[in-house]
């Protein structure tokens, strides 16, 4: 819309290749490639970290099974490593990067289901060509102890497993202080339609979704076009006067927001707007943060938030964090911060 | 032959000329603004207050968009505060403040009172992101020798956000020199159209005050064309009791009307047919200047100018100067400094056609 100009300039930019949008801003903080312990089969207890893996095969990660000793093996495998993360990275938004897996996986940490992507046998299908970014809730996360990641792997021919990529532990740039964090699993659904912004309007048959990633790299490879996501949380916030800022992050491409079923914020223009209002193509670059109107958020009680969104092409969703509620002030300093990390 | 070919290429060269020269403003900066400003992000309206300690605040380079200043990819509410003293300005003439190019929405306090803003800030948003801020200090409300505070308050959809680009300062308007009755500041207005609105008696005063000149959509019309009028009382100062006297309605975009006193003085297409100033194809770009029937002023008593306008589509109203009074010997400089603003082709319409 400003110029074309800068919109060539940033259509060279994007096409000049930058891998998963969701990782652009993140750190290494610590790498987890190396030895890993490997077993093929599927067995829902080897997604505990009480299951006794002592007896499993050391594996190289990242590299594909076939050259690690099991060569024309396709199916179901399942990697597992024990690693510390430090108290230091508290109050950070952590992200578990596994790489790239052939072809499908569901990454658990401590038990608790952070990611997947592709789909499984009987409805399979490939995301051999996706990065891996799972946003790590902070409340799976034990401190300065012993944490297990547990990766179930299916692979239909070929090469198989976590193949390549930098596998780690990243962080965002700097901690957000969030009010509430809602980066997790969110319900989701496509098409459109008015009423699932009402905070009464029933999801349970959704589909579950986590946030922040792509859509495409979770079971809705080739779709494009509307569709809506919904969370629920309990709002145990601070004195009511407080403004309140929702962080949406990045989405791909337009949005609008519901708290409750009331409107809170957009980007981009919907075409439904009735007016002939152009989008610049750059909504999907851009960072949300919207302003809660007073006296919204129910304290005590279920809040219900509701998005929708429409992608008119490539990749969807909302597909980079920082996501959660946050209060004004806190969102100051979260800025600030982020100008002195060098941004 | 020859002499053919020469006049061809005069033409040429003439219309060269005037397009370079036509439609520029005549603004001096008294008070440079550019520089570090007092800068945070978020919106709460207790920054307005002169008073309000904004040490703790980062610092940021105006004009510049914020995404070249450490805030890159920050999108939504920031407020720019700057603090200074202006020294000795021009009495008696108009001051403007303009802050250049801001994207998307701002609204600007002088010493926490609103003097103008631009767009529309959310739910209802609408971008402003194109339009040079300009904003009528209003009278006295700028301290010469103490400390002012300037507050903008900046909303950014998304890309660029901030003070872009563009003249940021404190600026006079040398026309206004000219003027022998400066009629610039707080007018009545009123949308709509009623032929009843011309009349001195007709009582004006639930109509709303708008700043002349200045875009209505500055002004919180957004979405306003059509017709809306505009009227404002005044009296001559004594020196002006003799000689002929011209009206300055400066540029209207887009048609007017106007009566003083209940009467018909002339419209944009007198001048069309006057054609002593520009015509660059649009209404919006003639200075309006209309001379004054003997008799209509009243020397002594309260006068009532009325003006219609009609605006087409866009930006509307009468939004740049001179606005005003002015003796024949100043209406004379005024024509002769704008002469050659006149377009290549009311040069032919003149030369030849008339």
């Amino acid at each position: 819309m400003r110029t074309l100009y800068i919109s060539a300039l940033i259509c060279l930019l994007t096409l000049s290749g930058k891998g998963n949008p969701g990782n652009g801003d993140l750190v290494l903080l610590q790498s987890l490639k190396g030895s890993w312990l490997f077993s093929i089969g599927i067995n829902e207890e080897w997604i505990s970290p009480k299951f006794n893996d002592s007896g499993w095969e050391s594996i190289k990660v990242p590299s594909p099974w076939e050259n690690q000793g099991f060569n024309g093996y396709n199916g179901y495998a399942f990697y597992r490593k024990k690693f510390t993360i430090s108290s230091l990275y508290k109050g950070r938004m952590l992200y578990l990067n596994m790489g790239y897996i052939d072809d499908v996986d569901e990454v658990y940490l401590n038990g608790h289901k952070i990611g997947s992507t592709g789909n499984f046998p009987p409805d399979y299908s490939t995301a051999y060509n996706a990065e891996r970014v799972y946003y790590i809730p902070e409340e799976y996360i034990s401190f300065d102890a012993s944490n297990l990641i547990a990766v179930k792997v299916y692979d239909s021919y070929d090469r198989g497993g976590i193949v390549s990529g930098e596998l780690g532990l990243y962080g965002g740039k700097t901690t957000v202080n969030f009010d509430i964090n809602l980066q997790g699993a969110w319900k989701f659904m496509p098409g459109d339609d008015p009423r699932r912004k009402e905070s009464d309007f029933n999801d349970s048959m959704w589909d579950e979704i986590f946030v922040p990633a792509k859509w495409e790299d979770q079971r809705y490879r080739d779709y494009d076009g509307y569709a809506w996501y919904r969370k629920s949380f309990v709002w145990t916030g601070n004195n009511a006067d407080e403004k309140m800022v929702i962080m949406m992050g990045k989405i791909d491409d337009i949005d609008q927001v519901f708290i409750n079923g009331t409107f809170v914020g957009s980007t981009g223009y919907f075409p439904d707007k009735g007016r002939e209002l152009a989008n610049s193509g750059q909504e999907y670059d851009a960072f949300r943060g919207y302003y809660i109107p007073a006296g919204l958020l129910k304290k005590g009680q279920k809040n219900v938030i509701a998005v929708r969104v429409l992608d008119t092409g490539g990749a969807g969703g909302i597909y980079e964090g920082p996501v959660g509620i946050i209060s004004q002030a806190r969102y100051i300093e979260y800025w600030r911060k982020l100008k002195k990390t060098g941004n | 032959m020859k002499t053919k070919h020469y006049r061809y290429f005069a033409f040429i060269m003439l219309a060269l000329i005037f397009s370079i020269q036509a439609n520029a403003d005549n603004l001096r900066k008294i008070v440079s603004l550019s520089g570090y400003w007092k800068f945070s992000i978020g919106d709460d309206i207790s920054w307005v207050n002169p008073s309000y300690d904004d040490s703790g605040w980062d610092q940021i380079a105006v004009p510049g968009q914020w995404e070249n200043e450490g805030y890159k990819d920050y999108n939504g509410y920031a407020w720019y505060r700057k603090t200074f003293k202006p020294g000795d300005v021009p009495a008696n003439t108009t001051l403007y403040l303009m802050l250049g190019r801001i994207d998307d929405v701002d609204e600007v306090y002088l010493n926490g009172k609103l003097i103008g803003k631009s767009g529309k800030f959310p739910p209802n948003f609408e971008s402003a992101y194109n339009r040079t801020r300009k904003y009528i200090i209003p009278f006295e409300s700028l301290k010469e020798d103490a400390e002012n505070v300037i507050a903008v308050r900046v909303y950014d959809s998304y890309l660029e956000g901030g003070i872009v680009e563009g003249p940021t300062g404190i600026y006079i308007d040398e026309d206004n020199k000219l003027l022998n009755l400066d009629l610039s500041g707080k007018w009545k207005f009123h949308t709509g159209n009623n032929k009843d609105w011309k009349s001195p008696e007709f009582n004006d005063e639930d109509w709303t005050l708008i700043n002349v000149p200045d875009y209505w959509e500055n002004e919180g019309y957004e979405d306003l064309d059509g017709y809306a009028w505009y009227r404002v009382k005044f009296k001559l100062p004594g020196n002006l009791s003799a000689g002929d006297l011209y009206l300055a309605l400066g540029k209207i975009d887009d048609v007017d009307d106007v009566y003083l006193n209940g009467e018909f003085v002339g419209n944009v297409y007198d001048m069309r047919r006057n054609f002593e100033y520009n015509w660059n194809g649009w209404e919006c770009n003639v200075r309006r200047i209309y001379k004054i029937k003997d008799g209509l002023l009243k020397r002594n008593g309260m006068n009532t100018l009325a003006v219609r306008v009609h605006d087409d589509q866009g930006l509307g109203g009468i939004y740049e100067g001179p606005i005003g009074i002015m003796s024949a010997e100043n209406y004379r400089e005024y024509r002769d400094e704008y002469h050659s603003d006149q377009s290549f082709w009311d040069y032919l319409y003149n030369k030849f056609i008339r």
